[in-house]
């Protein structure tokens, strides 16, 4: 315990100098001791801490054992026997943290940003990784390439990545240097995503700033969807780790449906096992979704309310206040219910719902996810309304169509909005509208997840509402973005002589309670990919669930050419929406008078 | 509706029960039907219009108004039959004064509560439009000189300062004084006829405070009741506490109060019940889904009522060395909150139904024993270059006392909703803090899948519900959350209602809301007498044995948190006090 809480890695993180708290490496640690009895005997584990008196940093003692055996090794069990060793060995702990400080550059870190010219590597990905270097969260050794096609020096890597980077709020000390410093490890490699010999070449640059120490190697696939295969094929073949793991992070889209999707899946496994896969969902590391399981898991007052007898309805609402502004090309042929629903909010959907998972780890929590998933009803036409923003002009101000847009062509059908009710045949969610709402070019910017209780049976308020009993029920809301809050509506007295009742909020607004800036779910999500924790990674299963949901309406909206429901941009979303949610008794909470 | 309001309003009052007196509060919360205006042509109608109207004038379709009104007329009925004919036979506002006759003028809580809520009822426009109210003390007294004294207590509402001056020329212009004895029929008779005079041949309702010593209670009430009852409208009367030292004095009280005046003619006041919070306890509970299904043993692991109170007796320990904290604050007021929390869903929220529902969990308690209480008395305590006074240095206190400042108790409500849940309480003059709050702290999560995170201390990792009466008004539900980061590590943080942040107007004080129901009828904040009853024999037992063993109370410095017994006595039910864990 006391090891784990010192360890050297993120060393500057306030939470390491609380003794008793902290950090993935617990969970870990929990769960693994409890696999641990079943699985190993003891003495293998006082063999593991002589021969790996390394394995403290998580991301390096996957290396580490990995390097013993096989690097392309599903090195789960590894894992959880190093892990499980931390927990056991506590006497011989100190002495092992000591022995690991000596042999500590032993092992390395190297980061590929693949596509490192565009704008997802420029926005989220080198900030991401200077602010997990700033923060003490990457190895002492590590090594970052962009990897692009146009031609570029290090050093224009170098000044194009600087002008991204900034300092956390909270600690600007030391910002000029730490940038400095971080800059110099960063390097770039010209080449063409198809070619192997390309990736040759940068394998044997990766190999020279390893300078013989174990290496580890991520490779961030920040490419279209057409060339993700030639990437992973020539990165696996001609530059995978020779004696560490090698890992790879995808983004979305994983395919356009059920077949794409699956071939696309096929095609990685050629090349890399699934533990290799790190298919990302950004959703998945932000703050409040994060603490969506511990609101639900770690609160009595929460568990006994989750479910049918208590809750009426769940919305999920993604809501963007600007349109494609000339970027439509690749949005057009996937659509908003691809881009935001399949995905981000469905990954949500599962996490909300999933059944207790028996511990926290990656494997458990997937399976209650996939559970979830396959006990969902396909989505059919009649659950669905799609809407495309039109123009608009307010006062002086005009706002563009989608269709204006240059790269979407002139009669697009492509939703930018999208409502949907889904139902998950379960016991505990039978009969429980899950509704979600994506659109963009709408009059705010907002993802949130709202929960509407049922009304209290027998109110004997009843009265004090008048009739409207859907105005009295509760509501808990978890605001994912902006300004990050929690909140639960209450029925309350007004204060005074009378007794008039009032919905107010229990709340806990982020910005009050903690001044730290919240991390990027970049962040979260580069920082689990080196350590090796795939809770926030969707697996090949999960996504293959989630597409047999969505594909059958994909296909029917496309082959019977639906046309969406136009609403001009600014404004609050096709009026479709409404009529939807009332189909299944349902009030959207978004667009009430009162949040 | 309003046909069957309007024979019965009229004609067979001697069958008015609270079942029409329900009908007619719904026929009010029904838009004010103006049927129903027309069959209840009592004065006190239009004063129900007024006081809603006033109360959230754009809110006519939400509110209730519920503790209503109209009700007032009926309940006298049940008591005169003959007054309540009058009401409806004598249709006409003008025809009706109210008159308020604060017993015991010059003292400190008539001057400092009494008068400024009666003057705050008057300002909010709830007092009907012919009210008078009449001091009576034995100081002599010229109107004028207590008009003098009542002005420099008066204040007007935060909220609406306009024309506060006027207004209060105009109340205190009501506002007359009689000297006399309490005991003298005579003088109560000579009160009738000033009384009289004013009401000037109304229809006249009469309420009486009384705010008196406790041995002249009984005094006052039968002189006040013999000589100065209403002959054609209600006559009521506020009692304040000690209602008794324990159950047979506080039965012997009852039974002369009873001699001279029917049971819903007594109102027994407990300021506690009218304070906002515990008014909203109700609200929280029974019209949030999300509170309900929590609210038994499955979830809640123990409650805790807590009331400090910064300052010791202050040169007036001579009422109080004679109570003591236990009759003083937990008898009263502690056990009030705690049946308000405790009971089972009532049938209505009528005031019967209420307190019967309180009385079955008074009922469901075991008498407090002797192990379960901790009992302190403060200290003289030095602090930088002040010093602060223990109890025994007041005057007023023999030097010898031993009367408990301060109590903490574990009491036990044996019924299938609460078996075995700690409730605590905390009492105590003279701590390091001012403050009265309810807190409720549910169980720890069973197979916590965080509970590494928390150490070894899963007690930190439970939810708590903490209800602020005083001061800030508050509610919070402390809950664990992911502190935002790369890591993974919890921490308590509050899901909070600050009343000041939401609310900017002013929380009307306990005693606006309380005379408000008195005046109105409505009984759902008044102790009935079989709840007192009840209350005493909970308390009664361990008061006799602490007088006869003559228990010593544990030492406290003033300024401080009170006795460590207190949590010693927590530990032994498992229980952590949660305002003093540090983090509140």
């Amino acid at each position: 315990m006391a090891t784990l809480s010192s360890s050297p890695h993120c060393s500057s993180s306030p939470y390491y100098s609380n003794s008793s708290s902290i950090v993935f490496h617990h969970q870990k640690v929990v769960t693994l001791s409890s696999i641990r009895p079943q699985s190993f005997g003891p003495g293998r584990f006082s063999l593991q801490s002589k021969t790996k008196p390394n394995s403290i940093v998580v991301c390096m003692q996957d290396g580490a054992a990995a390097a013993t055996i096989s690097p392309i090794e599903n090195e789960t069990p590894l894992k959880k026997l190093t892990d499980g060793l931390l927990n056991v060995a506590s006497p011989e702990d100190r002495k092992e943290a000591a022995a690991f400080d000596i042999n500590r550059d032993k092992s390395t870190v190297s980061v590929t940003v693949v596509g490192a010219s565009g704008d997802l590597a420029k926005k989220k990905i080198f900030p991401a990784l200077f602010a997990l270097y700033y923060e003490g969260c990457l190895p002492e050794h590590f090594t970052v390439f962009g990897y692009a096609r146009s031609k570029m020096t290090d050093a224009e890597l170098r000044t194009m990545v600087s002008k991204t980077l900034t300092c956390r709020i909270d600690k600007r000390e030391n910002c000029g240097e730490k940038m400095e410093e971080f800059l110099n490890r960063c390097f770039y490699h010209c080449g063409q995503y198809d070619s192997q010999e390309h990736f040759g070449e940068l394998d044997k640059k990766l190999k020279e700033q390893e300078a013989g120490r174990v290496s580890n190697r991520l490779f961030y696939l920040s490419i279209p969807p057409n060339i993700f295969i030639d990437a992973v094929k020539c990165a696996s073949l001609s530059a995978s780790a020779a004696n560490g793991w090698t890992r790879v992070i995808v983004e979305k889209p994983f395919g356009r449906d059920s077949e794409s999707s699956a071939a696309l899946t096929k095609a990685l496994k050629q090349y890399l096992e699934e533990d290799q896969i790190f298919r990302i969902d950004h959703y998945l590391g932000k703050e409040l979704v994060e603490n969506l399981s511990v609101l639900r898991f770690s609160n009595l007052i929460f568990e006994p309310l989750w479910s049918r007898q208590y809750i009426r309805n769940v919305q999920l609402i993604f809501s963007e206040d600007f349109g494609t502004e000339g970027r439509g090309g690749y949005f057009d042929s996937y659509g908003i219910i691809r881009d935001i629903m399949q995905n981000h909010l469905l990954q949500i959907l599962a996490l909300f719902a999933m059944e207790t998972p028996v511990s926290l780890d990656a494997e458990d929590i997937r399976n209650e996810k996939v559970k979830v998933l396959r006990s969902m009803r396909p989505l059919k036409l009649d659950d669905v309304v799609i809407g495309q923003y039109k123009s608009h002009t307010k006062g002086v101000v005009s706002y563009p169509a989608y269709t204006d847009d240059k790269t979407v062509s002139k009669d697009s059908r492509t939703p930018t909005f999208a409502a949907a009710a889904l139902f998950i045949d379960n016991s505990r969610w039978d009969g429980v509208p899950f509704l979600m709402k994506a659109g963009k070019a709408l009059h705010n910017r907002r993802a949130e997840i709202r929960v509407q209780f049922r009304h209290v049976p027998g109110n004997l308020y009843n009265r004090t509402f008048g009739t409207d009993l859907d105005q009295a029920t509760n509501e808990l809301v978890i605001r994912v973005q902006p300004d990050e809050a929690i909140y639960l509506k209450i029925n309350n007295k007004v204060p005074g002589l009378g007794m008039r009742l009032d919905r107010s909020h229990l709340n806990l607004l982020y910005a009050a309670r903690y001044s730290k800036e919240i991390p990027d779910a970049y962040e979260r999500l580069l920082l689990d990919a080196i350590e090796g924790e795939r809770r926030l990674f969707i697996r090949s299963d999960e996504l293959d669930a989630a597409w047999s949901l969505f594909t059958p309406v994909l296909k029917e909206i496309e082959e019977r050419k639906i046309t969406p429901e136009y609403y001009p941009y600014g404004s609050r979303g096709p009026v479709g929406a409404h009529y939807l949610a009332a189909r299944y008794n349902v009030r959207w909470g978004d667009l009430g008078l009162e949040q | 509706m309003a046909a069957q309001l309007s024979p019965s309003s009229s004609s067979s009052s001697s069958t008015l029960s609270f079942s029409s007196d329900r009908y007619t509060r719904k026929c009010y919360c029904k838009q004010f039907s103006r049927v129903c205006y027309r069959a209840h042509s009592s004065i006190w109608v239009p004063k129900i219009f007024s006081r809603i109207h006033s109360r959230n004038p754009s809110d006519l379709n939400s509110s209730n108004g519920y503790p209503l009104n109209a009700v007032s007329l009926q309940d006298g009925s049940m008591s005169k039959p003959l007054a309540e004919e009058v009401p409806a036979s004598r249709p006409g506002e003008a025809e009706t004064t109210l008159s308020i006759t604060v017993v015991g003028a010059s003292g400190d809580l008539a001057k400092k509560k009494i008068f400024p809520a009666l003057f705050a009822l008057f300002y909010e426009d709830f007092l009907p439009e012919n009210f008078i109210v009449f001091g009576y003390a034995r100081t002599k007294m010229t109107d004028e000189e207590l008009r003098n004294m009542i002005s420099t207590t008066l204040t007007c509402r935060v909220d609406k300062r306009e024309n506060c001056a006027d207004k209060m020329e105009q109340f205190l212009m009501k506002c007359y004084y009689h000297s006399g004895q309490y005991s003298s029929e005579d003088d109560f008779a000579k009160l009738d006829c000033k009384l009289k005079e004013k009401e000037g041949g109304s229809l006249s309702n009469r309420l009486f405070y009384l705010s008196v010593p406790p041995n002249i209670f009984v005094d006052a009430v039968k002189c006040a009741s013999n000589k100065a009852s209403s002959v054609s409208g209600w006559t009521r009367v506020i009692v304040e506490k000690p209602f008794g030292r324990d159950s047979e004095s506080s039965r012997e009280l009852t039974r002369c109060l009873m001699q001279y005046l029917s049971e819903d003619q007594i109102f027994r006041i407990d300021h506690y019940l009218g304070k906002e919070l515990v008014e909203n306890l109700s609200v929280l509970r029974f019209s949030n889904l999300v509170f309900e299904p929590l609210w038994s043993r499955n979830y809640i692991r123990n409650v805790q009522f807590i009331f400090s109170e910064d300052f010791g007796t202050e040169g007036r320990g001579g009422y109080f060395d004679n109570y003591g904290i236990i009759r003083d604050i937990m008898q009263n007021h502690l056990l009030q909150i705690l049946a308000l929390f405790a009971m089972e869903t009532p049938v209505s929220l009528d005031a019967e139904d209420i307190r019967n529902e309180k009385v079955k969990v008074l009922r469901s308690m075991r008498p407090l024993q002797l192990e379960d209480v901790i009992v302190g008395q403060y200290k003289g305590h030095s602090k930088g270059g002040k010093s602060y006074p223990g109890y025994i240095d007041d005057p007023t206190v023999p030097k010898d006392s031993v009367t408990p400042t301060f109590a903490a108790a574990a009491l036990f409500i044996n019924n299938s909703r609460w078996d075995g849940v700690p409730f605590l309480m905390k009492a105590g003059k003279a701590l390091h803090i001012r403050k009265a709050e309810i807190r409720v702290q549910f169980r720890h999560v069973p197979g916590n899948l965080y509970k590494w995170n928390f150490g070894t201390d899963l007690d930190k990792a439970t939810n708590e519900l903490v209800l602020r009466l005083q001061p800030d008004e508050a509610i919070y539900l402390k809950i664990n959350n992911k502190v935002p980061g790369l890591g993974m590590r919890l921490d308590r943080s509050d899901l909070n209602l600050h009343y000041s942040a939401r609310y900017r107007r002013e929380i009307p004080d306990a005693y606006e809301r309380l005379l408000l129901d008195a005046i109105e009828g409505e009984r759902r904040l008044f102790i009935r007498s079989d709840e007192l009853d009840a209350a005493w024999a909970l308390f009664s037992p361990l008061l006799k044995e602490l007088e006869e063993k003559k228990i010593a109370p544990e030492l406290y410095p003033y300024g401080s948190r009170g006795p460590v017994g207190a949590h010693y006595l927590a530990a032994k039910h498992n229980v952590r006090w949660g305002d003093l864990a540090g983090e509140d």
